[in-house]
């Protein structure tokens, strides 16, 4: 048979049919799913793999956590994004470390007893930073020299105060009419438009705070998250709004405005606290460590610490909280055989009947008893073994110590350019992705460390105006 | 206007249920602001001109006159229980994602789950179907399609349908999915664009990966909080509450926030790989996967960077905040009172406007030296002194009361609010942030707004909540499948929808 | 008084003069006897929703309940009693190490032993307009760290986790 004959009866190529087609794509298909799994997202060479947002170049005119945050997203997927500072001061959030006892020096040449505040870490990390005065009208220009060439800008001035120095949106958009501009604050228009915000805010303004916590009847008051979550988790949604703004841009060409409130972020995350309210006026309440809709599922308390001789108070007291979780009827019945009370099982046979109040406070009660002359891992290691679901209350000492996190990357050391050697959590645990990762590539950089860089290389402003600016203070 | 009177007798909870309702008592109680007030309110900062372009522009009434974002996306969400599948994909579908949430036949337990076992408080669509509020309040814009994949004939539809998606967002437990042929592996061969997005507490892969138990259990929400020290991290010191469920307990959220956080850092994975896929060039889908743990871990502020910093170890500090002063709650006349101001100007103005009412406290805290500079005050014994002064003002007055007084000087300050007074609260009721749909199944549903609403171009909108469990298994599978009326009862009889 | 008791007990003829606060969230509803930090004496008092219902009154010989978790003394140059000082102040449970600084702690080498820029003063490395490169030359700025480090490496103190 001619090769031209046997080309005519080809209906496709072989390429492209399904099933292994050579030994390593075999190995591939029969690997282990967990082997699988570590090959594919190959932690620790996620630098050999490309950027999402490769060419992306986003101003950070932000300050705290919630509005870095939306940018600190770009910059791990791979944007260029330049923190834009108030010469000299910098972000107030460079100021800030618990009980005042972390920083890393410098802040900045010219105040070399300050540092900056371990609050102020992941919020700005891989970022350009920069220091621009906008009260001054020179730096007008520089500001608009920046912005064409930028795809977007996130800023958190009260609102309308870009507006008044005239570099709002409405300005923007005749100077880059690609340009995706975000304003993140507490409120946005309406009555409380001129209204200041902040995480603690979020947490208490919108329901959040009211519904977290031990209730007053058993002593409790409304609990504030230590973690500024609502900072953070606000500014990932912000997140969310640019990356698909971008993709609409990709089509369209065109930019847009996001306004952004955190506190009704605090709000969307409530679930059925507000649907309840408006259809049968329940004003949901705190519910300690327990669940409102499962039970058994929370926090019990055991009777010792897995670590009574170490010296940090953490570990010495309270090293003994344990997750359970048995709300199917199989595995509560396995409970209640465990703790020894099969009556209440025979009480409760239903997931309707336990999840009841009463119920609820019987039943983590009869655990908590027995497991008052145990030790937080004795108590797990009886309930797994006994196939049931428990876990401790992790602290970091043993987040920063599990093999978990270690072999999956989200807890690893990083060597900072100018910082030197810090333990970082932060943009791996966003999420493994196998073809473009995250990458952290720096904590943060001393206020105004890449004005060269940004103004002279990108922008073009010879070295002696740069010396100039930064004279006069505007840069 | 006399109010009408009614004689009311309650004997039990039921005889409560029609007393409520928005036909009863129609959200909010009381009228929004009018927008000329708000306009006064531009103006007093002259901003009057750019009030007006901010309520022409993005006000949340004109989105559904506006293009959506994300059209011609298609997500597909595969998982029960757990609220960061359907976190994810509605933070798609809002921006106009068209979202199929595939549940097995007999359906997502989560829609019968209701606080404290309550069936009265569930919702019946127009089947007389009960559905738990979670589940109506968290499915979004989805369309609901029944699927067995256990069975032969189940996986094959499913493969099917993800040959035509862009996104498929999972939470089965790890490694079910791959061992019915159905994982990332198995998929990408047949569709190489897909973005395959798995969610789950802990990993999928990896020694603490998520447990099922030996009864068939799946590890929720907060087993992702306690693994990350979210929880050791929260509550109140047990010097201030006592400790063994008197409120001095390390807590976790009342929400499953984790469950949040990892579902929306599941849509930017899935996002960005979008943009690389399309926007780039690339063409190809990829693998990605978010846990509760760790996305939440990614955010515990410096926590972990602390304890490699100097061995420390993050503890709970109430409602105190242990790096800004002021930054907290304390008790009030009638409830709890938030503060926050750290700056220099912030801090002088919050404790000119208590020193006002409370002469001692410029004494006690602006004239020590202690206080006096910004990062100093961060020390626990500061936070003690002020914190002490700053209540004995508040323990006076009451919510509104103080958060009027600190308004006047322009501080950021709010009460800790109730759900109820949250609807209520004239802000949320002018966006609105939480809002209203009349919704075809369920009727009137008070929701929380989708946070992306107010855009110029393209907000996101929330189109309609919940859906009857298979509602829509005949649009889906004929417009995918090609399946009619005749191959659906079919597949019915089997059990394989 | 409330809130704060600002003893003012006279004792060898010394007025004690501090002031002893009593924290929000310990004290909004609480009853028993607390011990001025100075001078010791006990007072009674009955607080209800953060007021003095009743009280301080002194109670002298008896034994306190509790202790105010801060003290101090405005009058003399604001010198202070912090947190856990036995006999004097209660110790605050949640601290996050054994130790208590309250001021920046001078860190040169990470939990695993490598050097870590968390001391101060650092000397001066800025180029034009603030801006720095991308590199530590710790070699250089910090020679006597640097030196610290190999000797610690060399010892095998510096670890890998």
């Amino acid at each position: 048979m001619e090769d031209k004959d046997l080309q005519k009866m080809k209906v496709c190529n072989f390429e492209d049919l399904d099933g292994p087609k050579s030994k390593e794509e075999l190995e591939e298909m029969k690997a282990p799913f967990e082997e699988y799994c570590k090959k594919v997202f190959d932690v620790g060479n996620e630098f050999v793999k490309p950027d999402a947002l490769k060419g992306i170049r986003w101003m950070s005119t932000t300050m705290y956590i919630f509005t870095p945050h939306s940018v600190t997203n770009l910059a791990e997927l791979g944007a260029e994004c330049i923190k834009v500072e108030m010469p000299r001061m910098g972000d107030p959030m460079r100021h800030t470390s618990p009980f005042n006892e972390c920083y890393l020096y410098p802040l900045h040449d010219t105040r070399p007893m300050s540092g900056t505040g371990l609050g102020f870490v992941n919020a700005n990390s891989n970022e350009y930073y920069i220091t621009l005065d906008y009260h001054v009208p020179e730096s007008k220009p520089v500001f608009y020299n920046l912005v064409k060439m930028s795809d977007g800008l996130t800023e958190c001035y009260r609102h309308g105060t870009f507006d008044r120095w005239k570099q709002g949106y409405r300005h923007i958009m005749e100077v880059n009419p690609r340009f995706i501009y975000v304003w993140g604050g507490g409120f946005g228009y309406g009555p409380k438009i001129f209204g200041g915000s902040y995480d603690i805010l979020g947490q208490a303004h919108a329901g959040l705070a009211s519904v977290t916590g031990t209730h007053e009847d058993f002593g409790g008051h409304a609990t504030k998250a230590s973690n500024w979550c609502i900072d953070w988790y606000s500014g990932s949604q912000i997140t969310t709004a640019i990356l698909a703004a971008l993709y609409w841009r990709n089509k369209t060409g065109l930019g847009t405005m996001i306004e952004f409130s955190q506190v009704q972020a605090a709000t969307r995350c409530l679930g059925y606290t507000v649907p309840l309210y408006g259809r049968f006026g329940i004003v949901r309440q705190r519910w300690g460590n327990w669940d409102t809709q499962l039970c058994v599922h929370g926090i019990i308390m055991t009777g010792k610490s897995d670590y009574p001789d170490e010296p940090n108070p953490q570990l010495k007291y309270e090293a003994r909280y344990v997750m359970v979780s048995a709300f199917q009827d199989a595995d509560f019945k396995a409970l209640c055989d465990i703790i020894k009370k099969p009556d209440l099982f025979s009480r409760y046979k239903t997931h309707k009947e336990r999840v009841g109040a009463p119920a609820q406070i019987e039943i983590y009660k009869a655990i908590e008893d027995w497991a008052a002359d145990k030790s937080r891992s004795e108590v797990v290691r009886i309930l797994k073994t006994e196939g049931l679901l428990a876990a401790p209350v992790m602290n970091d000492k043993e987040v920063y110590e599990s093999e978990h996190y270690r072999l999956r990357g989200t807890v690893r050391w990083n060597d900072d350019p100018l910082f030197g050697d810090v333990l970082i959590q932060s943009a791996y645990s966003c999420g493994l992705m196998s073809r473009t990762p995250r990458k952290h590539k720096w904590l943060w950089r001393p206020v105004g460390a890449d004005n060269v860089k940004i103004y002279h290389e990108l922008l073009g402003y010879p070295m002696s105006k740069i010396e100039e600016f930064y004279a006069k203070g505007i840069i | 206007m006399a109010k009408e009177r009614k004689e009311i007798e309650i004997n039990s909870r039921a005889d409560t249920l029609p007393l409520m309702g928005p036909d009863v008592r129609p959200w909010p109680v009381t009228p929004p602001p009018s927008p000329e007030e708000c306009m006064k309110v531009y103006e007093k900062r002259k901003a009057g001109e750019f009030g007006k372009f901010l309520e022409d522009n993005l006000r949340l009434e004109y989105r559904f006159d506006k293009p959506e974002a994300l059209q011609g996306i298609r997500v597909m969400a595969m998982g029960k229980w757990r609220m960061c599948n359907k976190f994810a994909s509605g933070l798609l579908s809002e921006l106009g994602a068209e979202l199929i949430n595939v549940e097995p036949p007999e359906g997502d337990p989560l829609r019968e789950l209701t606080p404290f076992g309550r069936e009265e408080y569930m919702l019946k669509d127009k089947f007389g179907t009960p559905c738990g509020m979670d589940f109506l309040h968290e499915l979004r814009n989805a369309y609901s399609i029944t699927l067995d994949i256990e069975k032969p004939e189940g996986r094959e539809i499913y493969r099917n349908l993800a040959m035509q998606m862009d996104i498929l967002i999972e939470e089965y437990p790890p490694g079910f999915m791959d061992s019915l042929g159905l994982g990332y592996r198995h998929l990408a061969k047949l569709n190489p664009k897909l973005i395959y997005c798995w969610v789950g507490e802990r990993g999928q892969w990896g020694p603490m990966k998520d447990e099922v138990s030996k009864y068939g259990q799946w590890m929720l929400d907060p087993f992702g909080m306690c693994a990350c020290s979210w929880v050791h991290n929260t509550g109140f010191p047990p010097d201030q509450c006592p400790r063994g469920g008197k409120g001095g307990d390390p807590m976790r959220s009342g929400v499953w926030l984790a469950d949040y956080v990892a579902g929306e850092q599941a849509a930017n994975s899935c996002l960005a790989a979008l943009y690389w896929r399309d926007c780039l060039g690339n063409g190809l889908g990829q693998f990605i996967e978010c846990t509760a743990a760790e996305t939440l871990m990614d955010i515990l502020d410096f926590d972990i960077t602390w304890y490699g910093f100097n061995k420390s170890i993050k503890a709970r500090t109430g409602a105190w905040d242990p790096n800004l002063n002021q930054y907290e709650w304390n008790p009030c006349k009638d409830g709890y009172m938030m503060i926050g101001g750290q700056t220099d100007r912030l801090w002088y103005r919050i404790g000119m406007c208590i020193e006002r009412d409370l002469p001692i406290f410029g004494r006690l805290i602006h004239e020590d030296p202690l206080l006096k500079e910004m990062a100093a005050r961060n020390a626990l014994q500061a936070l003690i002194k002020t914190y002490t002064v700053t209540t004995k003002w508040l323990r006076d007055i009451n919510r509104i009361e103080a958060e009027q007084k600190l308004m006047e000087y322009e501080i950021a300050a709010g009460p800790v609010l109730y759900i109820d007074e949250v609807a209520e609260f004239p802000h949320f009721k002018y966006r609105p942030w939480v809002n209203t749909i009349e919704d075809e199944q369920y009727g009137t549903v008070l929701y929380a707004e989708s946070t992306n609403a107010y855009q110029h171009r393209t907000p996101a909108r929330v189109k309609w909540l919940g859906r009857p469990l298979g509602y829509d298994n005949g649009e889906i599978y004929k417009r995918y499948l090609g399946f009619g009326p005749m191959k659906l009862r079919e597949l019915k009889d089997k059990g394989v929808i | 008084m409330c809130d704060i008791i600002w003893c003012k007990k006279e004792k060898d003829g010394k007025v004690c003069d501090t002031v002893n606060y009593l924290d929000p969230y310990c004290f909004w509803n609480w009853e028993g006897k607390i011990a001025c930090a100075e001078c010791g004496t006990v007072y009674y008092i009955h607080m209800i929703q953060g007021h003095m219902y009743e009280g301080p009154d002194e109670k002298a010989g008896e034994k306190p309940d509790i202790y105010p978790l801060y003290a101090d003394k405005p009058n003399d140059g604001y010198s202070n009693y912090l947190p856990g000082i036995e006999g004097r102040t209660r110790p605050y449970t949640c601290l996050p190490r054994h130790i208590y600084l309250g001021k920046a702690d001078m860190v040169k080498f990470s939990a695993r032993g490598r050097p870590v820029r968390g001391w101060r003063p650092q000397p001066p490395s800025a180029g034009v307009a603030g801006s720095h490169g991308y590199f530590w030359d710790i070699e250089k700025l910090s020679p006597e760290v640097w030196a610290e480090y190999l000797e610690r490496l060399a010892k095998g103190e510096v670890k890998d986790w």
